[in-house]
């Protein structure tokens, strides 16, 4: 696994330090993070850099939610290479159902360790190498 | 709950900056919607947002492993649902939400200093779990609770840590069981003891031979074993000090419930809750704190139409106070209510022959007299306050603590009830004094000082002893008659004792000097001695009684033999 670059938007300052904490240590230590507190700002980050790893996306947020991040990003059909994960404090099947349907490409269920975030970052750069190697 | 291994628990500052605003708001909010409610309103748009802040606090202390805020934001979201889903729940359930916000306020503002205690919000949970339960919605929120992760992730990890880290990475805080800290405590308390044994050991031999180089040597050692034990007791004392609000969170729900039963709007307000204070102070404090918030709702604050009648805003605030001054901590609760009626005080006294003994009592005289036995000025008997609960019981709860309880009024004001504590109960600095070959320790803090009595300077006024004192003149007292000694014609020394509303004399034959001594409590077979408060081992192992200096500065306690003068 290899430092890359990460887009975190959730509107919470906590959640946004906690990140910093897990990008800070290990093997992706030295990665890039950027940082939105709401879906808008997020979308405009997300458009502008389509060379990151990993998106990591509040579900419940002020301005623009997460979902409607990830409907907005089907129907613009914006960087679809770039995996989006869902983060929610709460999650049954149907809103797990609901957020893949949107594009979500993972999901990750509040409270999480950090090793759970990083086994999903790790599945994710795999999955995007693969794609890149292949012609 | 965030310990040392948790992956955050460095943001433990962070999680308090972000929640306790939000929590703060919800409480704020809960409040406006319990008002617009009660007033036929829908208020929806204040209610929707309420949810969304709810599960924010709800994720943040699930991500800090803080189980039991998350348990409680979740049960307070399970509550929410009810309320928007049907109106008429809303009668019993607003007042349960509004506490619910208030009590998630106070752990999250509490996580400041340490995760909350497990089980903080046990009771509330299960009122809430009851009324969730007899409710229709219940049954739907209570699957909610079965299938939702955050339940099972709380019992997966059921915390056994026990400490904070540091910025550096090692342990920051350690949590210890507070009865290592009471053992701590009670062998300081022998150490002390013996340490003031080979002080007067010493003396004795110092009176029979004259200075040595070995005696010399002994009473260097004795200096910094002095100072070890100075230390020590700082630092042993710091370990117990818990901030107050520990204690002020729980009067929030009580206001409402009281007030709620009475038919009455009722605020409370609180200051100065991180003031700290010994843990045993802390523990014995709430009871009395209780009588005096409930007495003040149901007999102070009028009903709302009442007040509005008085040009009184309808809803009334109760305001809790702490503040420390030196080494006592004021606690102060008032109300904006009718205030205490002299006259009517005055008049009971009278019925029960226990007037002052002065023709024209002052105020702060005849407000004393509240506190006398069998003086409850209510008429009412109450399911919440039982027979009233007289104050004199509380009175009497607050001078176990060696503290004074004191009240203030002022008629259509409103009433202040202020409690002197001693920020800790274990070790007094007290002025030692003889009265008729008997030691007695006072507590300083009580001592306004020590004057040589001029004969001419003592009157005598209706049988009273009077004294001038700094252009004033205070009733004294014979020690000897007080505690049964038997009068005396000449007492050198007269300490003047003070009270929140007055000073005192207590003439005395010789000052033996400031110690520190440790605090015993009596034994409860003995019964209460009305000039004692407790009593302590003095360092030539006789016993002291320490004298319950309030009560004497009040002029509570009745000489032992009748003066023969």
């Amino acid at each position: 696994m290899n430092p890359g670059t990460f887009l975190v938007v959730d509107d919470s300052k906590l959640h946004h330090q906690m990140y910093q904490l897990i990008f800070s240590r290990g093997e992706l230590a030295g990665s890039t993070l950027l940082h939105a507190y709401d879906g808008r700002a997020g979308y405009e980050l997300f458009m502008a850099h389509p060379e990151l790893t990993v998106v990591f996306l509040d579900l419940n947020m002020p301005v623009m939610n997460g979902l409607e991040f990830l409907h907005r990003r089907q129907a613009e059909r914006l960087h679809p290479q770039v995996p989006v994960v869902l983060v929610t404090t709460e999650s049954t099947a149907e809103d797990e159902a609901r957020g893949l349907e949107a594009g979500a490409w993972g999901y990750l269920c509040k409270p999480f360790a950090p090793e759970q975030l990083l086994a999903l970052v790790g599945r994710a750069s795999s999955r995007l190498s693969q794609r890149i190697a292949r012609p | 709950m965030t310990g040392p291994d948790h992956p955050f628990a460095a943001l433990l500052a962070e999680y308090v900056a972000e929640c306790l605003p939000l929590a703060e708001e919800v409480v704020e909010q809960s409040l406006t919607l319990e008002r617009a409610w009660r007033d036929g309103q829908q208020a929806d748009d204040l209610f929707r947002p309420l949810k969304g802040t709810l599960h924010t606090i709800k994720g943040n202390s699930a991500m800090m492993g803080l189980t039991g805020l998350q348990t409680l934001a979740h049960r307070l979201e399970d509550l929410w649902g009810v309320l928007a889903d049907e109106p008429a729940s809303r009668d019993a359930g607003a007042a349960l939400f509004v506490r619910g916000t208030g009590l998630l306020a106070d752990l999250v503002r509490a996580t400041a200093s340490g995760p909350p205690p497990e089980g903080a919000a046990t009771d509330y949970l299960e009122e809430v779990g009851a009324f969730l339960v007899s409710d229709r919605g219940a049954r739907e929120a209570a699957r909610e609770e079965r299938r939702s992760p955050d339940r099972r992730t709380a019992d997966r990890r059921n915390p056994t840590a026990s400490g904070e880290i540091g910025a550096d990475g090692a342990v920051a805080t350690i949590r210890v069981d507070s009865r290592r800290l009471d053992a701590l405590l009670e062998s300081f308390g022998e150490a002390m003891i013996a340490h003031a044994g080979l002080g007067e050991a010493m003396r004795q031999l110092n009176v029979r031979r004259r200075s040595t180089a070995e005696m010399a040597q002994l009473e260097r050692a004795m200096l910094g074993l002095d100072r070890t034990l100075k230390r020590l007791e700082g630092a042993l004392m710091e370990t117990r000090l818990l901030p107050i609000a520990t204690v002020f969170s729980r009067f929030t729900r009580l206001v409402r419930d009281v007030a709620h039963s009475e038919g009455k709007q009722v605020r409370l307000e609180v200051a100065g809750g991180e003031t700290r204070l010994d843990k045993t102070v802390i523990d014995r404090v709430g009871e009395p704190l209780v009588h005096l918030i409930t007495n003040a709702v149901i007999h102070g604050i009028e009903r709302p139409d009442e007040r509005l009648a008085r040009g009184k805003a309808a809803e009334a605030v109760i305001t809790l106070r702490a503040v420390q001054r030196s080494d006592r901590v004021i606690l102060t609760v008032t109300d904006d209510g009718r205030g205490l009626d002299p006259e009517g005080i005055l008049r009971k006294a009278r019925a029960i022959g226990q007037a002052p003994a002065v023709e024209t009592p002052s105020l702060a005289e005849i407000y004393a007299l509240a506190f006398l036995p069998g003086l409850s000025t209510s008429e009412q008997v109450s399911h919440l306050s039982g027979r009233g609960v007289g104050l004199d019981v509380v009175a009497n709860s607050i001078r176990a603590l060696s503290g004074n309880l004191s009240v203030g009024s002022e008629p259509g004001r409103g009433t202040t009830f202020s409690l002197r504590l001693p920020l800790t109960v274990a070790v007094l600095r007290s002025l030692l004094v003889e009265v008729s070959c008997e030691r007695y320790a006072l507590p300083l803090a009580d001592v306004a000082e020590t004057v040589r009595v001029h004969p001419e300077a003592l009157h005598q006024v209706a049988r009273q002893g009077m004294m001038t004192w700094r252009g004033e003149v205070i009733p004294v007292m014979d020690g000897g008659l007080l505690l049964g000694g038997g009068a005396a014609q000449s007492r050198r020394y007269c300490v003047v004792l003070r009270s929140a509303a007055r000073h005192r004399g207590l003439l005395v034959d010789s000052l033996l000097g400031h110690h520190e001594v440790v605090v015993k409590a009596l034994d409860p077979s003995l019964g209460r001695p009305p000039a004692v408060a407790a009593a302590t081992i003095l360092g030539d192992g006789r016993v002291a009684c320490i004298l319950d200096t309030g009560r004497l500065a009040d002029g509570w306690v009745e000489p032992v033999a009748t003066a023969a003068s």
